[in-house]
């Protein structure tokens, strides 16, 4: 019957996100009662080694709002081109325009709503499907009614949605939330983008939202200037849900700076709109030509990847517990327990689309040879690239293809280097004071010098198709003497010995020890 | 002085709709609207049971006036009325809902259904305030024209062509009012206009065929209508099924028909046309009479043109020689009728 067009991504934008967003998934979810209701999040521009908005919450939402949800994940390298025309890192009409090309057809409606909306309808055994099943073809809003700060966040059980709506109905008497904010039209009331519903062919029709607007606000007030064309009218649903606003002022969002604050025109895209229709996108609106993305929280989850993954490539522990060192003695033993760390160098990949090509620069065969496995577990279809310097390495694995540095490096999305010592076995301890043999010496030295290039040539050698720089993930590189090396051309964080792995994008100029002695030299 | 009053003293401004003729007019259309806006300005100034009055005065001379419907449904929810409001909404709904949309093929202004005075009034309101946006005047335009009345209408696209001059929508709006007007040779030239800027519009397409028919020049009509069918993308079966039901050119109209059908089953015209296009294809057809009893008589007479063809070639050009006479240009079979006469 409908499907509700929501967007965000995972940041914290505005007063206690989370909270707010798994209240209204879940209230939305409850209010659906069609088997081809859908909620499509758009998840937009969120970093590439994190999981997406809904998946970050998916343990506070409830089994219907999983079900119901379908996640489209726009990456950062999809967003690239408009980076430095705006000053906003999630775009509502390309989420919205991305959510409404792949919206399921047999809907009649589209519900243009908010992560932080609740809707309830004012005949408590109607569903919202019931009412729009019911309902002849316009363009209908609702006025938006204010929830206190305290009311949500301390009395709503976020997945308790069901109670919430019945809190919400004593609230609106008990405490006088139901205040309609008449607007001028086409704004039929104020705060329209948290209920604007209409046909799916409507949107079609008028080309979607507008996305020449990518400064933030009025999207919702363009949508209903050139609806208001189209249809004539603006009807109100006002007799049958009322839709309440989970208010989070408490702390400005990243795109409230007051009086400050950076806007879309509202002259041109309000005052101004003398048409429904948007002929320069008509094309090219919602991207349609551009693969995304879908993530499901009901089936084939991350977590589940991520097992599926492991469970082919180590086997579990035997014992308590096992040990290693952070001494500083043993900076030099570059020992590392495999089973332990696999799982932290897998989490660092699952983020990613399965259809990344990753480079992987090692010296140990079982980290391969394990990695190789945890990679195609966890569903990835693209190909491990392996430099041919890399001496050693098992041939011949599966999904792994070993060429010269030189030809591969153009065609990775993502840098795994691996710097353990080759003789190591699987049984062998782990930092107990073992030396390198000339062997391992050997290979360290050709990884070392592959790393650097890779590193610090990244932006010359990427492909033509990436606009963003690929990140690179170093295994066993702290407290010991990678730590340094691998930290003076990437960008990485602290991370705990115990993780064993650091990640991060190149540095535009390498921290390396010639460089700081210049720029000492300079001051000097 | 009434609240109303008060208000417009305070903001210094006159009345945004000067009701005091409408409410002496003896047209109960007129006087029915009046009564609507001055409701809706009571409703504004918080004198809810005054406004219902007047809602309830306007339905009595308009029984089937949505907006006022509507406007006295909420006026009851505001008053705490739900249970008296509840049908009254539905009601207000089922009153446009079954409104004869516009052709699909035409400007979307065509299909808009209702009287507008709510939104009228809006946009005069807004008007008090936003002095540099055209959209209100467009808006109002729009309404004006939807309700045939196209001189008014060519006023409000005057005032929002001043605001935003050469714009080629706008300009393209006007030239629908003028040939709603009559005003052909200004309409064609208004069209010609915008679509030098978006000559990929199929709407304005669609409007400069019916001027041109308007100036005679059937050919003209043809290739714009063409050219707007060859625009319009498959899933709006409907809108290319009129355009080529225009043309009189059956083949291309039934699988479009059928498609519309599928999608608006209960859509009576899609019915009627799909039984012509069947009948002038001289295919099986559902021998019942499919036109509407509220059918206009341009319509009518189309029919019967139809159903002379295959006997009596005079009897059907006389029926439509009498379908152009009684219909306007822009009616789908007023564009068929000069295209069949054309053939024969």
């Amino acid at each position: 019957m409908f499907s509700v067009i929501i967007y965000g991504r995972n940041d914290s934008h505005g007063y206690n996100l989370h909270k707010r967003a798994a209240i209204s998934f879940n209230a939305l979810a409850e209010v659906m009662s069609d088997p081809d209701d859908e909620i499509l999040f758009v998840d937009y521009n969120t970093p590439d080694d994190h999981p997406t908005f809904p998946e970050a919450i998916a343990d506070t939402l409830t089994e219907k709002a999983k079900k119901v949800m379908r996640i489209f994940r726009v990456r950062p390298e999809h967003h690239a081109h408009l980076k430095n025309k705006t000053h906003l890192v999630a775009l509502e009409s390309q989420s919205r325009n991305i959510a409404l090309r792949r919206s399921n057809p047999k809907n009649r409606w589209i519900l243009y709503t908010n992560t932080d909306m609740l809707l309830t309808s004012r005949n408590p055994k109607e569903s919202m499907s019931d009412i729009l099943g019911a309902l002849p073809d316009g363009f209908y809003q609702i006025p938006r009614f204010e929830i206190p700060e305290m009311l949500w966040e301390a009395a709503f059980d976020r997945k308790d949605p069901v109670g919430n709506l019945v809190k919400l109905r004593d609230w609106s008497v008990r405490f006088h939330l139901n205040q309609v904010v008449h607007n001028f039209m086409p704004m039929r009331y104020d705060a329209l983008g948290d209920f604007q519903a209409c046909l799916r062919d409507d949107m079609f029709a008028i080309h979607g939202f507008d996305e020449d607007m990518i400064l933030g606000w009025h999207c919702d007030s363009n949508l209903a200037a050139r609806l208001a064309l189209y249809r004539g009218r603006v009807d109100t649903l006002i007799d049958k849900a009322f839709g309440y606003h989970c208010d989070h002022t408490r702390v400005a969002a990243a795109n409230n700076k007051g009086r400050k604050t950076t806007m879309n025109s509202h002259d041109r895209f309000i005052w101004n709109v003398s048409t429904p229709y948007l002929p320069p996108q008509a094309e090219t609106w919602g991207w349609p030509d551009v693969e995304i993305e879908e993530v499901r929280l009901d089936r084939e989850t991350s977590y589940e990847r991520f097992v599926a993954g492991l469970e082919t490539a180590i086997k579990p522990a035997t014992v308590p517990f096992t040990n290693t060192s952070c001494e500083w003695h043993l900076f030099d033993d570059l020992t590392y327990d495999l089973p332990h760390t696999l799982p932290f160098a897998c989490d660092q990949v699952l983020t990613y689309p399965k259809s990344t090509v990753i480079m992987l620069g090692a010296t140990r065969p079982d980290f391969l040879t394990g990695f190789a496995k945890a990679w195609k577990g966890m569903g990835f279809t693209g190909a491990i690239l392996v430099p041919q310097e890399c001496e050693g390495l098992p041939a011949g694995l599966p999904g792994v293809t070993q060429a010269p540095f030189a030809d591969i490096v153009r065609k990775t999305d993502l840098f795994m280097f691996e710097f353990g010592l080759a003789s190591q076995k699987v049984e062998d301890p782990t930092r107990t004071g073992r030396e390198a043999s000339a062997t391992d010496k050997k290979r360290l030295k050709t990884l070392e010098r592959l790393f650097r290039e890779a590193a610090s040539t990244e932006a010359n050698t990427r492909p033509a198709r990436r606009k963003l720089a690929r990140r690179f993930i170093g295994v066993n590189v702290i407290y010991n003497k990678y730590w340094p090396i691998f930290t003076d051309y990437v960008g990485a964080n602290i991370n705990p010995f115990c993780s064993q792995v650091l990640a991060g994008s190149p540095l535009p100029e390498p921290t390396t020890v010639r460089g700081k002695i210049l720029r000492f030299r300079k001051r000097a | 002085m009434s609240k109303p009053s008060i208000l417009n003293f305070l903001m210094r401004r006159s009345s945004a709709h000067p009701t005091a003729d409408d409410l002496r007019s003896k047209d109960p259309e007129r006087k029915g609207q009046g009564l609507f806006r001055l409701g809706r300005s009571k409703m504004r100034a918080g004198e809810t049971e005054a406004a219902l009055a007047e809602f309830e005065q306007a339905l009595k001379l308009l029984p089937n006036y949505a907006e006022a419907v509507a406007a006295r449904a909420e006026s009851l929810d505001m008053m705490g009325k739900i249970d008296a409001a509840r049908p009254e909404y539905e009601r207000a709904r089922s009153l446009w809902a079954g409104q004869r949309p516009g052709a699909p093929d035409r400007s979307y202004l065509f299909r808009q259904r209702g009287r507008f005075t709510f939104e009228v009034d809006s946009y005069e309101l807004a008007l008090l305030r936003v002095k540099t946006g055209s959209f209100p005047h467009l808006a109002c335009g729009n309404a004006l024209l939807a309700q045939g009345h196209p001189e008014e209408a060519l006023k409000c696209y005057d005032r929002a062509l001043k605001i935003k001059q050469n714009d080629p929508d706008l300009t393209a709006l006007k030239g629908e009012a003028l040939s709603m007007a009559g005003r052909y040779k200004a309409a064609v030239e208004a069209f010609d206009f915008a679509l030098a800027t978006n000559p990929k519009a199929p709407e304005t397409l669609n409007a400069r065929g019916i001027a041109k028919l308007g100036l005679g020049d059937l050919a003209g009509a043809n290739a714009d209508w063409r050219r707007q069918l060859e625009l319009l993308p498959a899933e709006q079966a409907a809108a290319r099924a009129c355009v080529a039901l225009r043309l009189a050119d059956y083949a291309a109209a039934l699988p479009d028909l059928e498609k519309a059908i599928t999608r608006e089953p209960g859509e009576l015209y899609w019915q009627l046309y799909r039984q012509t296009a069947l009948r002038r294809l001289a295919r099986p057809a559902d021998p019942e009479d499919l036109l509407p009893a509220a059918a206009p008589a341009a319509e009518a007479a189309f029919q019967k043109g139809v159903a002379a063809i295959a006997t009596d070639t005079e009897a059907a050009k006389v029926a439509w020689r009498e379908t152009i006479k009684l219909g306007p240009v822009s009616l789908i079979e007023v564009c068929a009728a000069h295209n069949e006469l054309s053939r024969l």
